[in-house]
């Protein structure tokens, strides 16, 4: 009896210890397998190795560095990966595309490719602009244009030309600021003379005493009693003024008269006679010495010419 | 004088000569091992219970170290990388870091110290005790029974030893980061498994193979090989650490240099 029962539970006990330590080990297995799958399954999710995609294609003058598992992105999100990049002449590079399925209808045959970077040091991205005129939903292995990359060459192109300006300006700016200090113009002088800016300030002193005078002059002009003041101010004043000036006029008007009659009276006629001839005597004088040196110059021109 | 250079000469020529001696048995004894891996019998029960001690047994080690190791090398990098402003890159470079290298090769030696020396110092006393002459009087071949078995325990688990570090140490990671900011899951795990391609996982993966295949081996071999007397037990285990810590860098060295002209 004994002998028969021993084995039976010793049997077991071994059992129960090889199960016991057995499923232990069927875990750590599958779960380390778990993890590994898993793993994996996701980074190719990533690169959209599971689950429908279709392709499109893109030709480029320059890639700019994009590499093949790049992310391919539509208004910013990730809908695929560069699978290919080749040469397709000397001048051309064929890229393809893979995307998944579900955006196929967000891209139409007017698409436009670009190659732009995912911040200053990260990576290419390739980015799909969607067109705007089409509505023709992209095939499966269609071929979309492409738009010229801004490449780092091109902007530093243009940051030397714009540092090169700088470079121009600032020695301009300092031969100014040189002169400035050194120099002997008004403006150097404003600047660094003492003695210029002594006189200036001097200047500006005798500028204000002159307009403090000048507000009084102008104060005196509008209330004060002189002539001068009455003659701008006051309305009767300046009434008399007019009517003693059309008298003035009316007296000259008269006096025109009596200088006439005086030139036909007998006893004046010669003197004005005479002032008359005396006058037409000196125009004929300039006259003639106008043309003597006419003359004068003709006959230099035609000996400089003969020496020549 | 010239005695002396005479012996020294000797000394180096004897070096020399063990040295390509020992190479030449470890040689010997892959063979050997790739011969008696095919061979029929199996010893099935035997290399789930080698299985079982080498894998699971180590798993609360290397769980813990992992788990350091993801969060301090976190910890370590985040003021480097703040000072770029490039806190945001923390999550793929610590993933990247962890997966392609530190996460393989601490574990490795981690088991190196555990499981190497075991096997070293179990076979070693074995031998010493002549357990293994009882078990070829008995008609069980022990290189079958004891070396194949463990060997091929390493080779297996301790990839998937590395598995649960990479998986452990990318928690640490996130732990790490969320000491000093404030990082969703989701978006952690995310950036990880965006930043990781197959180029990462695969020759990693790989070489974690060969490192559990010469850990188990190197262990085995001392062991197998020990002199009698109980001095050379300790001397076995002792060894089999040293060496497979060193072939654990050389093998990594060549990996890398592989990876680099293949991918």
């Amino acid at each position: 009896m004994g002998s028969l029962v021993f084995p039976i539970t010793n049997k077991k006990n071994k059992m129960k210890k090889e199960s016991g330590y057995q499923w232990k080990l069927g875990m750590f297995v599958i779960i380390g397998l778990v993890l590994f799958v898993g793993t994996i399954y996701f980074v190719g999710k990533q690169k959209n190795l599971f689950g429908s995609t279709f392709e499109l294609y893109s030709k480029f003058n320059s890639v700019s560095g994009l590499e093949i598992g790049n992310n391919v992105r539509l208004s910013g999100i990730n809908i695929g990966t560069v699978d290919d990049i080749d040469f397709l002449n000397d001048t051309l590079v064929i890229v393809r595309l893979v995307i998944k399925d579900e955006v196929r209808q967000f891209i139409k045959k007017d698409a436009i490719a670009s190659i732009s970077s995912d911040g200053l040091m990260g990576d290419k991205v390739l980015v799909i602009s969607a067109g705007k005129k089409s509505n023709v939903i992209v095939e499966d292995k269609d071929q979309i244009a492409s738009k010229r990359a801004i490449e780092m060459d091109d902007l530093m192109v243009s940051v030397k030309k714009s540092v090169d300006n700088a470079a121009v300006i600032t020695a301009e700016l300092a031969q100014f600021s040189y002169n400035m200090n050194n120099g002997n113009g008004a403006l150097s002088k404003l600047i660094s003379d003492e003695q210029f800016g002594n006189s200036i300030k001097g200047t500006i002193l005798n500028l204000e005493k002159s307009t403090t005078e000048f507000k009084r002059f102008t104060v005196n002009m509008n209330n004060g009693k002189g002539a001068l003041s009455k003659l701008v101010g006051d309305e009767r004043m300046g009434k008399s003024v007019d009517s003693s000036l059309t008298n003035v006029k009316t007296a000259t008007k008269g006096l025109n008269e009596v200088i006439e009659a005086a030139k036909h009276n007998f006893l004046l006629r010669g003197f004005f006679k005479k002032k008359k001839k005396e006058e037409e005597k000196k125009q004929e004088e300039l006259d003639n010495l106008e043309e003597e040196q006419m003359k004068k110059e003709l006959q230099m021109d035609v000996k400089n010419d003969s020496i020549k | 004088m010239n005695t002396t250079l005479i012996a020294k000469k000797e000394s180096i020529t004897t070096y020399l000569k063990e040295t390509f001696n020992d190479i030449g048995k470890v040689t010997l004894f892959a063979s050997r091992f790739f011969r008696e891996v095919i061979k029929p019998p199996y010893e099935i029960k035997e290399l789930i219970k080698q299985c079982y001690i080498i894998g699971y047994k180590s798993l609360p080690l290397v769980t813990v170290t992992g788990f350091i190791m993801g969060l301090v090398l976190t910890l370590q990098s985040r003021p480097t990388l703040a000072k770029f402003g490039a806190e945001s890159w923390l999550p793929s470079m610590v993933a990247l870091s962890l997966i392609r290298e530190i996460a393989p090769v601490i574990t490795a030696l981690i088991c190196a110290g555990k499981v190497s020396s075991g096997i070293g110092a179990e076979l070693g006393s074995m031998k010493v005790t002549e357990q293994i002459d009882a078990m070829e009087v008995s008609a069980i071949n022990p290189f079958k029974y004891l070396v194949v078995t463990r060997i091929l325990a390493t080779t297996f688990m301790i990839p998937l030893l590395v598995i649960f570090a990479d998986g452990i140490g990318v928690i640490g990671g996130y732990i790490g980061i969320n000491i000093h900011g404030d990082v969703n899951l989701y978006r952690y795990l995310s950036q990880v498994l965006e930043s990781i391609t197959f180029s990462d996982i695969f020759p990693a993966t790989m070489k974690t193979f060969f490192f559990g295949f010469f850990i188990g081996m190197i262990g085995c071999y001392k062991g197998f090989n020990a002199a009698n007397g109980t001095e050379s037990v300790g001397k076995a285990a002792n060894s089999a650490v040293v060496t497979a810590s060193l072939s654990i860098f050389i093998i990594d060295m060549i990996a890398v240099q592989l990876t680099d002209l293949f991918l």
